[in-house]
């Protein structure tokens, strides 16, 4: 600092860049962000990713479509159940197969339990990161009750890679049902609490309200989508505007706020959970009976009785256990709304059994040039805030 | 508007600009040459009638085994907000000389997906500032997802007993060749 004519002090032009990541404890995985700082100010920030790189997309490509699947549970691992039927709409687009209603809400519900789990994990590492314990814990202890029913149905508490091309792969027990039942019953007032623990606070109304603020222009220019691009004001989801896996038989709101900051993002995400509830409550009184999968044999396998007294049954069950099924020449992409927003693959079929090319839109990955928008201008300490909100996962941003 | 309409409506407003069109499987595919690619994509995000503000995804495919020309192609997702349609351009890309113009002046999310697709696949981005490689470190050779970049696994690092999981280390690439089908 140098002091002017004047006698007042004048500030120094020159910058200071500080390194964040990547193994910051809010950073949420290894993600690195350089940031150019004006004293307190964050004057540009220049993100590095890379470091989680796993090659997902070329494996896929020497692998048969049901060995996919296990793989994009791994993608964004907070969402296992989207992912996968991300994957399997795509395919079964290409096949051109239709669904049994019973799988469709048997998939509907697994995909509004991992929003909320997701949204639950998002709420509990997002408080903790600006300074409030308790809800981390709350929103943990709830996070567990989905984690153990998809042990339930599964066998598997986070990689379920329960939802298969054709179908699921179980049917949905009358215990999973009962349990799926109790935790709805008892989601509403833990949803309170966590409000009256954050909503009015006003140490959280201060860290979060008018932070990281974003017009919906810029939110739809910079391709933010999910939450990000609701609290911003755009009425954006997939679920509504291209109803995929009978979504169009629920009823259900889509939140949307208008002032972009990280309060109307978290105001988003708790109004999500709420809606999945709503939209699980209603899955469980309509559940259609009959199949759970595809009754095509030529993409699922036969059900295990008739092996024993069919020849037919034995010979597709080998095919499709030993060879794997053709998927016909074409290319496909099915958007589906994942909690962080458009989650959809792309794949080139080259007409075998193998897909010719797999490419993920993962909506991470896409909000990080606007996540870095939102942090310029914002004080150091709300770098923090900005990155929590957005709920980055770099599982898929690296792939 | 039904997919069909779009794509007559697309035709009629860049007629001359594009090769041809398709519905692909209910979706609306238009195929155009890179060069129109700038002009292509401004006309669709300012006509008003069409209205494609966001850009979904670049995708980057390598058609080498395909036996067709171009071997490359970069498809561009866009959907529109307020009408709710989407459509997919699908710009062929040739060997040598790999390159497509940048639409970062339209978007401001595109640099990323465009530096996926130089470090994916080798096609130069003409006119992105700061085109360098994003996912893959800055010094490695090749670009991974061409299809004649062999898939094969990584040597052992960082392990107690590393002589006795090196003999689990397959030296033969996993290519399609080799996967019995």
């Amino acid at each position: 600092m140098a002091v002017s004519e004047q006698g007042l002090l004048e500030r120094n032009k020159e910058t200071m860049t500080l390194n964040m990541g990547p193994q910051h404890p809010s950073t949420h995985g290894v993600f690195r962000v350089i940031l150019e700082m004006d004293g307190e100010l964050v004057n540009t920030s220049e993100p590095e990713i890379g470091y989680l790189h796993t090659g997902i997309e070329k494996t896929s490509e020497a692998k048969r479509y049901s060995h996919v699947i296990p793989m994009t549970d791994r993608l964004d691992y907070l969402n296992p159940p989207g992912n996968n039927l991300a994957f399997c709409l795509t395919t079964e687009k290409l096949l051109e197969i239709d669904i049994p209603k019973r799988a469709q809400y048997i998939r509907v519900m697994m995909c509004e339990l991992a929003r909320i789990g997701s949204h639950l994990l998002w709420l509990g590492t997002h408080a903790l990161d600006i300074g409030a314990m308790t809800v981390f814990l709350y929103a943990w202890r709830e996070r567990e009750m989905i984690l153990d029913l998809n042990e339930l149905i599964s066998g598997v508490r986070m990689m379920t890679s329960f939802i298969r091309v054709g179908g699921v792969a179980q049917d949905a027990q009358p215990e999973w049902l009962k349990g799926v039942r109790d935790f709805v019953d008892y989601l509403p007032d833990k949803v309170d609490e966590y409000e009256r623990l954050l909503t009015n606070n006003p140490i959280w109304m201060d860290r979060t309200q008018g932070v990281g603020v974003i017009s919906r222009e810029e939110a739809i220019n910079y391709s933010l989508s999910g939450p990000c691009l609701r609290a911003s004001g755009a009425n954006w989801d997939f679920r509504k505007k291209r109803p995929y896996s009978s979504y169009e038989e629920f009823r259900f709101d889509i939140p949307v706020y208008r002032n972009g900051d990280v309060f109307d993002r978290y105001k988003v995400r708790i109004d999500e959970i709420r809606q999945s509830r709503e939209i699980i409550v209603q899955a469980l009184k309509n559940l259609p009976e009959g199949p759970y999968k595809a009754e095509d044999s030529k993409v699922s396998l036969p059900p295990r009785e008739t092996l024993k007294t069919s020849m037919e049954a034995l010979i597709h069950h080998f095919k499709l256990s030993a060879e794997g099924f053709k998927v016909p020449r074409g290319e496909a992409y099915v958007p589906v709304e994942g909690p962080r927003g458009e989650v959809g693959f792309y794949i080139v079929s080259d007409g075998s059994v193998i897909p010719y090319r797999v490419k993920l839109r993962a909506p991470s990955y896409m909000a990080i040039p606007g996540m870095c928008k939102m942090m310029e201008g914002c004080f150091i300490a709300d770098v923090v805030a900005v990155i929590g909100s957005v709920d980055i996962v770099m599982g898929e941003v690296d792939r | 508007m039904t997919n069909q309409d779009l794509i007559e409506k697309i035709q009629s407003a860049l007629g001359d600009q594009i090769q041809k069109t398709e519905l692909s499987l209910g979706d609306a595919v238009v195929f155009l040459e890179p060069k129109n690619l700038p002009q292509v994509a401004q006309t669709l995000k300012e006509d008003a009638d069409l209205a494609f503000d966001y850009l979904s995804d670049i995708r980057g495919v390598d058609y080498l085994e395909w036996d067709r020309d171009p071997r490359f192609e970069a498809v561009y997702e866009l959907h529109s907000i307020d009408h709710n349609h989407s459509v997919r351009l699908r710009v062929g890309i040739d060997e040598d000389e790999a390159s497509v113009p940048t639409i970062s002046h339209l978007w401001k999310a595109a640099p990323y997906p465009e530096r996926e697709l130089y470090d994916m696949f080798g096609i130069h981005i003409e006119g992105l500032e700061n085109l360098k490689r994003i996912i893959m470190p800055e010094d490695w050779d090749g670009h991974p997802l061409r299809k004649d970049y062999p898939l094969i696994t990584e040597e052992v690092a960082f392990s107690f007993n590393r002589d006795f999981k090196k003999e689990l280390v397959k030296d033969k690439p996993e290519t399609r060749e080799n996967i019995w089908l």
